[in-house]
């Protein structure tokens, strides 16, 4: 009675306790910490852009494991925010990333670089919200055009162009230290994969299978591969009969380690003499007898089974499998066809059990992998990924996984933008040019006078620019040609009079530097053109392709993160 | 020893003007956004003064009872909770300022402290007294007849008479949203409406039921730009199908809804079961006898559910996995952990009821869908399902709103606007009530009825008629940008005029001219960047305002068949122009308006009434939770009646 009092006394004092009172910043983007903040995380992230990006290494300094990435997501998630306004853009680019998989970089690049132009533009914030707005759609339009001049159609009658597509997503990610064999073979499993998931006769809903993949440390890269069906760890000493194809299995999700957890919440008292427990294990072998008796050969539990079941159906020549995990139900009901059985009393129906056409056992180093080959055409295939260490193969992982997001989203839109820097630059000349043409028109309607609204723009396009400017590290100069209007670079020790020797192609490979081309510095004036289309007979394949769809969308969030930053007036930081 | 604190009337003002402060940020056409984190850590943005004053953690008893009454008073109506704060911080200076030019003004006291609070609550007292008797007179005979009255038919005409309509919600988002999505959520606000427009019926009382339900019919996803919002058909219930739903199946579909585990459990909590050696029970099989018992009765469920041809299952609880597994060998999807409001809507739209006893499955339990599949919005995967009769049944179609946002708490923000405009709009659409009375008094009643057909220029007559339209017929509504203010305070000087003449008690100071004041505060703020726009658009309404009483009722009668014809009118014809670019401004309730000026005056008088305030580290949270909820739960007393 006394010790429930004191503790009740103890619930209101802790109640009690008063919260302090919250932080509030004034006019947060006026302030210059808030903005050295902002630029330094644009800096940081910069410099994680592109092929050739500086890795960051990630450590808590109480422990821990030390994470090497350039990959936005987990850069991201490890920025711990000192400021509300840093963690509203890094929830809105994660959030971008969890959908689309990719373009992270080039969205907070370019969010962060749209608020520190619009800083330094002397110009009212919603005059700069409103031609953001404006601008982007004029984007979005163009990219949606038919004939836009950084869109490639995707050709599904040949894998090129998804091979390159998954190339250029896995050799922006240098934390996997991929040679170029390797990545060429990475990506080539990617696309194989990928297609392998694709169902081949489509009925009225296209559903796309899984791509499981099993890490595997302290292989060649080259090692890794992609089969058709499940792989499955295996008990140790597993002896495969000469069994026959194909195999009847059965797959239960209940647990079968004997335990009664549904009767309820109410106790059970046992007297003595009551063997409970032979009770149950009576109740388990009936079941395996009956499994028996329908010539299962594959016996697959989500759950725990009990040993004496599992002993008795192994004496009897049943492979068994238990502790399968949730994660691996939903594939392997794909491929088996089975129903997850979760009744202990009733006998098994004829429907519930699936079907594989072989087993085969796999030793991969000191692992051995059951292999289950599917009955039928199949959309589950298994990738095994091989790497030297843990770090690199971790990251191999989440850059597969990605490719494979970005593989699929090419169903939904069969296109992709050049890559390389090129269709920054390319929207950045469009978009002037557009800007210049339609100001008479566009300044009344946005409410702003014409040279705020060219201001604007300038800031927009200056923005695009600086992302295609970070892709090089190596203090090389970005260029842009003034017909074409494709990025460039230039090394540092090349002279730039030589600018046709030493850069013979374009950032995405589709343009071939000649004679008469013009070529100006990033970030510096030069008149505004419209970019010209490119030959539909070139003969150049380009080499980078980015993901349309995720682009896009980059784009608009990016816009729209910065437009929202640039509206904050007043931060109440809670600091409880 | 507790520390007393002597409140005095600066203390009041400071609190007040700290909240002003935050406030004004956000407030105009040239405010911005308010970003907060709360401590969990969840980034939050908004232009709402409600859900900006509630997110910072107050430590002022006073600034607290502020923000309690900013709340409740925007709960209701879902606007106005900046103007709220403006209008009281420039009350409280005013009074505070009369106050100490005048401190005995009533009555002698010991301290000049304590007599200017004397002063300053006396003050508030006849504020409030003024406005309970005299206000909604006012308004209408001076502000109503500026303004023009809109319908819900308006807002789902697809004409170009609903001008007025359109107008005054993209003022209203643009408050909650800023320049550039505002054009955007007023049509998807308009669609929706026209989507769930119950034919042949009050057309608030959808509104009403969209204002209920709008928890379980909307759906926020996140890191997609915010054009992506839109409608889809049916409702989706945001949980995915805990079995693999198949592919092709038969339509339509049948479908029940479970309150209940559909496993029964043999022991609830305080039961047991004694287990003994050769008992006549448990001689065949122990305990296993027990649990095959539940397996079976799943296995009747499920095979009654196939009898009636049932493929869906929602249930509130979660199942376990023999039900599962039952539910997929029988080729049923089943869904779990459906929540109240989701169930609530499903079956207000399916006419079902929810099934608590298992055993009893009847065919009114049982509701006919047209699909039933898995709908993908951001990182989750849904059920997405539409029903059958609906539009024969209900007269409705029933249609969800996808709300995109690259961020959460832009997503929970535009969400918010849209539930805020329901209450907006509610409030627009409510006569102002309390008129009537008001003026029955002055006027034989008997008289309304008979002027309605032809116009007779008598001046009474209008007002009668004006009156009751007002009161029979809503939502009127008032260009933006300080028009109800500066109409407001030209009728308030007039008023104060005539009674200083009439009654010469010039010892008193009319408190009319204290609120008279206070008003113009807030379109000086909305002007704050520009004082010339600030002066234009004064003198372009007291334009609008006729010199005599006579050209008054003349602009009634001219605007009277528009009126009556429930379309767009603009009331002064003779000053369309002028009224027509008051119309860029936006429009706002004429009602939101009204009932706020009551609320602050309300609040106003509470905080003037207090004068000590008590800090304790005693247990005492309940004994001062209790005493502000008292004082607040007397204010709200006088909001509603």
């Amino acid at each position: 009675m006394y010790i429930a009092s004191y503790l009740s006394s103890l619930m209101q004092m802790s109640r009690i306790v008063k919260k302090s009172p919250s932080v509030c910043t004034d006019l947060p983007l006026n302030s210059s910490d808030v903005c050295n903040k902002l630029r330094l995380m644009k800096e940081l992230l910069k410099s994680s852009y592109g092929p050739t990006a500086r890795l960051k290494q990630v450590h808590n300094n109480i422990g821990g494991a030390v994470v090497t990435t350039s990959t936005s997501s987990v850069l991201l998630q490890a920025i711990s925010s000192s400021h509300p306004i840093v963690s509203l853009i890094k929830g809105s680019i994660l959030n971008h990333v969890s959908r689309f998989s990719d373009c992270g970089l080039f969205a907070s690049i370019f969010c962060l670089s749209l608020i520190e132009e619009a800083g330094r533009c002397d110009l009212s914030k919603n005059v700069i919200i409103r031609v953001n707005k404006h601008l982007l759609s004029l984007c979005t339009a163009h990219l949606q055009q038919e004939d836009c001049g950084c869109k490639v159609q995707l050709d599904f009658c040949s894998s090129q162009s998804l091979i390159t597509l998954a190339r250029s997503v896995i050799s922006s990610k240098p934390t996997c230290v991929l040679s170029e064999p390797e990545s060429a073979h990475i990506s080539r499993l990617a696309v194989q994969a990928f297609l392998l998931t694709v169902p081949c006769n489509i009925p009225d809903k296209v559903r796309l299978g899984r791509t499981v993949t099993i890490p595997m440390e302290g292989h060649s890269v080259l090692e890794s591969a992609v089969f058709p069906g499940l792989l499955l760890d295996t008990p140790e000493n597993i002896s495969l009969g000469n069994l026959c194809s194909p195999l009847r299995m059965v797959l239960f999700s209940a647990s079968l380690a004997g335990d009664l957890s549904e009767l309820g919440d109410g106790r059970i008292e046992v007297h003595q003499g009551v063997d409970t427990d032979s009770q149950i294990v009576d109740q388990l072998l009936e079941l395996g007898k009956q499994v028996l008796k329908d010539e299962v050969k594959l016996f697959v539990c989500q759950k725990v089974i009990h040993p004496v079941l599992q002993h008795y159906l192994r004496c009897n020549g049943v492979i068994v499998i238990e502790r399968l995990g949730i994660s691996l139900m939903e594939p392997l009901i794909q491929l088996t066809g089975a129903q997850p059985v979760a009744t202990l009393h009733t006998t098994v129906p004829w429907e519930a059990y699936g079907e594989v056409h072989n087993v085969s056992v796999r030793p991969f180093g000191s692992k051995t992998k059951l292999h289950l080959h599917p009955a039928g055409k199949t959309t589950i295939c298994t990738m095994i990924l091989c790497h030297r260490n843990e770090t690199m193969l971790s990251e191999l992982k989440l850059v597969c996984q990605k490719t494979e997001h970005v593989l699929r989203l090419t169903l939904r839109e069969p296109c992709a933008l050049l890559g390389g820097g090129c269709t920054e630059t390319h929207l950045a000349a469009y978009v002037r040019h557009q800007s210049k043409n339609d100001v008479s028109e566009s300044s009344p309607v946005l409410g702003c006078s014409q040279t705020e609204y060219l201001l604007a723009a300038e800031a927009f396009c200056r923005s695009l620019e600086s992302v295609a400017t970070s892709l090089e590290h190596d203090d090389g100069a970005s260029l842009i040609d003034l017909t074409h209007a494709h990025h460039w670079t230039l090394p540092s020790d090349a002279a730039e009079e030589h600018l046709e020797d030493a850069a013979a192609l374009c950032g995405c490979g589709v343009v071939q530097s000649c004679q008469n081309k013009k070529w100006s510095y990033l970030n510096t004036e030069y008149a505004e053109f419209s970019p010209e289309p490119l030959l539909t007979a070139s003969p150049l394949q380009p080499t980078v392709l980015d993901s349309f769809t995720a682009k896009v969308n980059a784009l608009e969030v990016a816009v729209e993160t910065a437009n929202l930053v640039l509206d904050v007036r007043y931060v109440i930081q809670d600091v409880n | 020893m507790v520390p007393l604190e002597q409140l005095h009337l600066s203390h009041v003002l400071q609190a007040v003007s700290a909240l002003e402060s935050i406030v004004l940020r956000s407030f105009g056409p040239e405010g911005g956004q308010v970003l907060f984190t709360r401590d969990t850590g969840q980034v939050m943005v908004s232009r709402s003064g409600k859900r900006i004053l509630t997110a910072l953690h107050l430590d002022h008893p006073l600034a607290r009872m502020v923000v309690r009454c900013v709340w409740k008073h925007s709960t209701i109506t879902g606007d106005g909770s900046k103007t709220f704060v403006l209008l009281l911080a420039s009350l409280l200076r005013i009074i505070h300022a009369t106050a100490t030019k005048d401190p005995h003004m009533f009555q002698p006291h010991n301290s000049t402290e304590a007599s200017e609070a004397a002063t300053a609550r006396h003050l508030a007292d006849r504020l409030l007294e003024f406005a309970l008797t005299e206000l909604d007179k006012l308004i209408v005979l001076n502000v109503l007849p500026h303004g023009f009255r809109v319908s819900l038919e308006n807002f789902t005409a697809k004409t170009q008479h609903d001008l007025s309509c359109q107008t005054l919600l993209v003022s209203f988002f643009r408050t909650r949203l800023g320049y550039a999505y505002c054009d955007f959520f007023r049509n998807l606000f308009c669609e929706l409406l026209s989507h769930w427009k119950v034919k042949d019926d009050r057309p608030s009382f959808s509104m009403q039921f969209l204002n209920n339900s709008f928890l379980a019919l909307h759906t926020q996803v996140s890191g997609v730009p915010v054009n992506c919002s839109r409608l889809i058909e049916g409702q989706v219930i945001h949980r995915d199908f805990a079995t693999p739903c198949p592919q092709v199946r038969k339509q339509p579909l049948k479908a029940v809804v479970f309150n209940g585990y559909l496993q029964p459990k043999l022991l609830t909590t305080g039961d047991v079961l004694e287990l003994r050696c050769g008992d006549k029970v448990t001689e065949d099989r122990g305990i296993v006898h027990f649990s095959s018992w539940t397996e079976k009765s799943v296995e009747s469920i499920i095979a009654t559910l196939q009898s009636f041809g049932v493929s869906v299952l929602l249930c509130a609880l979660k199942q376990s996995s023999a039900v599962l597994a039952a539910a997929t060998q029988a080729g049923m999807c089943l869904v779990e952990c459906v929540s109240e409001e989701e169930i609530s809507l499903f079956t207000q739209l399916s006419g079902v009821t929810p099934i608590s006893d298992c055993r009893r499955i009847h065919p009114e339990h049982i509701a006919t869908l047209t699909f039933c599949k898995p709908l993908l919005l951001g990182a989750h995967r849904y059920v997405h399902l539409d029903f059958h009769d609906c539009e024969e049944r209900l007269k409705v179609k029933p249609c969800s709103l996808v709300i995109c946002a690259p961020s959460e708490g832009q997503a929970d923000q535009h969400a918010c606007a849209f539930q805020d405009a329901f209450r907006m709009l509610l409030t627009a659409l409510e006569p102002v009530r309390k008129t009537q009375t008001a003026l029955e008094e002055t006027i034989p009643s008997k008289k309304c009825t008979s002027l309605h057909a032809d116009n007779i220029s008598n001046g009474t007559a209008c007002r009668v008629h004006l009156h009751q339209k007002c009161v029979t017929e809503t939502g009127c509504v008032i260009s933006a940008g300080g028009t109800f203010e500066f109409l407001l305070h030209h009728a308030l000087h007039q008023y104060g005029h005539s009674c200083s003449v009439s009654v010469n008690t010039s010892a008193v100071v009319p408190v009319s001219q204290l609120l008279e004041k206070a008003l113009l505060s807030v379109p000086r703020q909305i002007y704050s960047h520009n004082l010339k726009h600030f002066l234009q658009a004064q003198t372009r309404v007291v334009a609008l305002i006729p010199k005599q009483p006579h050209a008054l009722s003349a602009n009634f009668i001219h605007t009277e068949g528009p009126l009556g014809d429930g379309k767009l009118s603009l009331c002064s014809c003779e000053n369309g122009n002028m009224s027509l670019k008051l119309l860029d401004l936006g429009l706002e309730s004429v009602s939101c308006k009204y009932q706020l000026v009551l609320a602050v005056l309300q609040c106003l008088t509470n905080l003037l009434r207090i004068n000590m305030v008590l800090r304790t580290h005693a247990v005492l949270h309940t004994e001062s939770h209790d005493s502000l909820n008292a004082h607040s739960e007397s204010s709200e007393g006088e909001d509603e009646d």
